[in-house]
């Protein structure tokens, strides 16, 4: 592993107060030249990142409140990466166990992902954890975070946190390290994450957006349930909707919908074409993916 | 055929949306949006102007945060629930169903134009617009002034009308579109100029002569019109959009098929005499040199009553083909997740908004065309152009693009068009973006903070206000509804959403909308 470069949360002392002070000249940088990264080239993230292979997903709508939990499986090229998607200034959020997902699955007779024939190529996964959370409030929180830590940003993906942003949205953001990484963009290794919960006061179901391309998987496989406590007719924008039914969890009697397929990600490009860079290459950077 | 997803469901749909931020004063009133379903299968070939239409009502209740209850009405293309308001021949009444060059009467998923509390809302290409009263939201009539048959089986009008100064009169062309035969595309005929008098509700009817250096009849279709007064004389300009259909049916299976290319667009002129039958029409000078492909879409500032200036875009796309069969990349369907069989089309290149001036005589021409630069974002782009809009004081100019999906360019439309077509291999995706220019010099309006601009925003998009306060508005089913302030494209002050917008029961989905607009309730 001897090309692949060490994480930079390494730095510590008198090198982590230069590496802050570096990120805080490109970030100033950017921000007067109208966040153009032409102007600090360093900003791109490299070629090679992560993106989200699959979803499992619960989202549990009581009529006041959303709490999504979604189980995770990503693939990388790299030491460390960034899991980054807006939401709700309202959310909560939390790690939790897989309990629900697993229940789901055992009281319809599903496998969950591994009903997916497409999912098998993924496996065996390397187990990792969702560290050092963080938020972004502004721009600057996000570029400065991206030059401090190496996160790196593509401009289009910058764009659309930028319209979050602008809608009052934060911008949560996870790393995750895993065990044995890669430095083959032929070979990305695949991880499955410890589930994450997000909680947020809402009267409507609130699906999320589509992930952004990050650079390996062109398509996200996902098992979208929702829970309710009355029927509903919603359906999922895009995904097919597979079957309902009822469910008991926590001594709760649910309505389930539930929605199977796979979707494209946003900012797709053709075989071949390069990411979206500056004229100098600047290897330093690390990709990140989008919830 | 997919214009028999209409399934008779007269029921009404209504809901209220979740809005986080305010509604302004200034927007008490309507929004419009003709949406459409597609169905989530991705196999299921669905040719995008065909689409079943879903007509939205918002109705906006100022406050903090306010309230928007949006009302659905699905189109019946039939024309068979209007009883009175559209009286089907027998042709009709036997192609409806069976007849896959007939289609429909009317499927209006596309444009709004509105006077009063009347809508009508049109498709971007074929059918007859359709009227729909405002209040109660129930369709009215179908406005179809040519007489189909066998070997004429379809109709083609204005998408988005042109208006007296008054707006009194409203002018739109409808002709019929003959089949295509062998060695030749589908052709207009029977073109007709109508002035509508939306205060009296009388017709007039012209026959319309094309110009005769543009007199192909094969691509004499006219996305949008506009008016305008010179000299005490009174004109309407059509932008000669210039669709080349090969076939008037859509296709029966997906299959890679020689396009015939898309002659440049031309703006026609007519003058309105209310004494003749049969109106002439000439070319604007200067529109065709420019070599642009799908001029589509205005807005026009002729208040002075003498000459005009025009604000328009050329989407450089071939607007009469669709999306399917393998990509320019040689990645068959199958292979590419974001493909829906018979979607709207890409462009080939970035395409150009210009600003024509015609006053006493004089003409002035700008034009705006850019690429996407990732490393200068802040210098905005020119692809794929929709709206485009002046602000009520019309110092400014609010433009859309849909940007490019470089995976979903079929191959067999690209090589057509071989001496237009962007570098595949260096092309990546382009978000798209909302932009605000100086309308006087079409400059992007530059500021420090990027208000002037806004990316990965919904294309469809109209601005309300009372020339000092000015508010944008832009929707998509998926990211809902954003109102921002029009001084800066980086504040916004609602966002409304609803997961009934997103789709249609289990099987559709409504995808993304092209055009919106506001009335004053």
């Amino acid at each position: 592993m001897d090309n692949i470069p060490d994480p930079p949360f390494s730095l510590e002392g008198p090198a982590f107060a230069q590496r802050v002070r570096e990120a805080e000249e490109v970030t100033q940088t950017l921000q007067n030249n109208q966040w153009n990264f032409a102007a600090s080239p360093k900003i791109f993230a490299i070629e090679a990142g992560c993106d989200v292979i699959a979803k499992e997903m619960v989202f549990i709508h009581n009529g006041h409140m959303q709490t999504r939990i979604g189980r995770l499986v990503m693939a990388g090229v790299g030491s460390f990466f960034n899991l980054m998607g807006p939401e709700s200034a309202r959310s909560q959020f939390k790690m939790v166990s897989s309990h629900i997902l697993d229940e789901i699955n055992r009281q319809i007779g599903s496998k969950g992902l591994y009903d997916f024939q497409e999912f098998q190529k993924y496996t065996p996964f390397q187990e990792v954890d969702f560290l050092s959370p963080s938020i972004f409030y502004q721009l600057r929180d996000l570029v400065f975070y991206g030059a401090l830590y190496g996160g790196g940003l593509f401009p289009s993906g910058f764009e659309n946190f930028s319209r979050s942003i602008a809608a009052g949205k934060i911008i949560h953001n996870v790393v995750f390290v895993p065990p044995m990484p890669s430095s083959d963009p032929g070979r990305p290794v695949s991880m499955m994450a410890t589930p994450l919960s997000v909680q947020v006061p809402t009267p409507v179901v609130e699906w999320m957006e589509k992930p952004i391309y990050g650079g390996i998987v062109k398509e996200t496989l996902h098992i979208i349930n929702l829970l309710t406590l009355e029927p509903t007719r919603i359906s999922h924008p895009f995904l097919p909707f597979v079957g309902e039914g009822r469910i008991v969890y926590g001594h709760q009697r649910y309505y389930l919908r539930r929605f199977v397929g796979i979707s494209p990600k946003e900012g797709l490009r053709g075989p071949g074409v390069p990411s979206e860079r500056a004229s100098q290459k600047d290897e330093s950077s690390q990709g990140g993916a989008t919830t | 055929m997919n214009s028999l997803a209409y399934t008779g469901e007269v029921e009404p749909f209504v809901f209220d949306m979740h809005i986080r931020g305010e509604i302004p004063s200034l927007l008490g009133g309507s929004l419009i949006v003709p949406t459409n379903r597609r169905n989530k299968d991705r196999r299921v070939f669905s040719r995008w102007h065909d689409s079943q239409t879903d007509l939205m009502r918002f109705d906006l209740y100022p406050g903090r945060p306010g309230k928007i209850r949006v009302h659905v009405l699905a189109v019946d293309p039939s024309g068979a629930d209007l009883e009175d308001g559209f009286r089907r021949g027998e042709f009709e009444t036997r192609a409806y169903g069976q007849l896959s060059a007939y289609g429909y009467a009317t499927q209006p998923n596309h444009g709004i134009n509105i006077a009063g509390n009347t809508v009508w809302t049109t498709n971007l290409l074929f059918g007859a617009p359709l009227e729909v009263d405002l209040p109660t939201w129930k369709p009215r009539r179908i406005l179809r002034y040519v007489e189909l048959h066998e070997l004429a089986p379809r109709v083609s009008g204005t998408s988005h009308f042109a208006w007296s100064l008054d707006h009194r009169y409203a002018y739109f062309h409808q002709s019929l579109l003959q089949c295509e035969s062998p060695g030749s595309a589908v052709r207009a005929a029977d073109i007709r100029l109508i002035e509508m008098d939306v205060q009296s509700r009388t017709e007039r009817v012209w026959q319309l002569l094309p110009p005769a250096e543009d007199d192909a009849l094969e691509t004499a279709n006219f996305h949008s019109g506009f008016y305008f007064e010179e000299a005490g004389k009174h004109y309407v300009g059509l932008l000669r959009t210039g669709a080349l259909l090969e076939s008037l049916a859509p296709h029966s299976a997906p299959i890679d098929h020689t396009v015939m290319p898309m002659p440049p667009s031309t703006i026609w002129v007519v003058e309105l005499d209310r004494e003749k039958s049969i109106l002439q029409a000439e070319l604007l000078p200067g529109i065709r040199e420019l070599d642009g492909l799908a001029l589509s879409h205005l807005d026009v500032d002729s208040s002075s009553g003498d000459g005009f200036i025009l604000y328009a875009n050329f989407k450089e796309a071939d607007v009469a083909e669709e999306t399917h069969g393998v990509n320019i990349y040689g990645e068959e369907p199958e292979e590419v997740a974001e493909h829906y069989s018979g979607m709207i089309v890409e462009a080939l290149n970035y395409g150009m908004v210009i600003r024509y001036e015609r006053r006493g005589g004089q003409i002035s021409l700008r034009t705006f065309k850019r690429p996407y630069v990732p490393g200068m974002t802040s210098l905005g782009h020119s692809w794929l152009p929709i709206n485009i809009m002046l602000d009520p004081a019309k110092r400014r100019l609010f433009c859309t693009f849909s940007g490019f999906r470089p995976r979903l360019l079929p191959r067999h439309i690209a090589e057509a068009y071989s001496n237009r077509l962007v570098d595949p291999t260096t092309i990546r995706y382009v978000p798209p973006l909302l932009m605000r220019f100086d309308a006087s010099t079409l400059e992007p309006e530059y500021d420090q903070k990027r208000g002037h601009l806004s990316y990965s925003e919904p294309v469809a998009m109209t601005i309300a206000g009372d020339g000092k306060t000015d508010y944008v508005c832009t929707f998509s089913p998926e990211l809902g509804l954003r109102i921002y302030l029009a001084d800066d494209l980086n504040r916004m002050i609602c966002q409304a959403e609803s997961p009934d917008l997103l789709h249609w029961q289990d099987s559709h989905f409504r995808p993304e909308p092209a055009h919106m607009q506001f009335v004053h309730r």
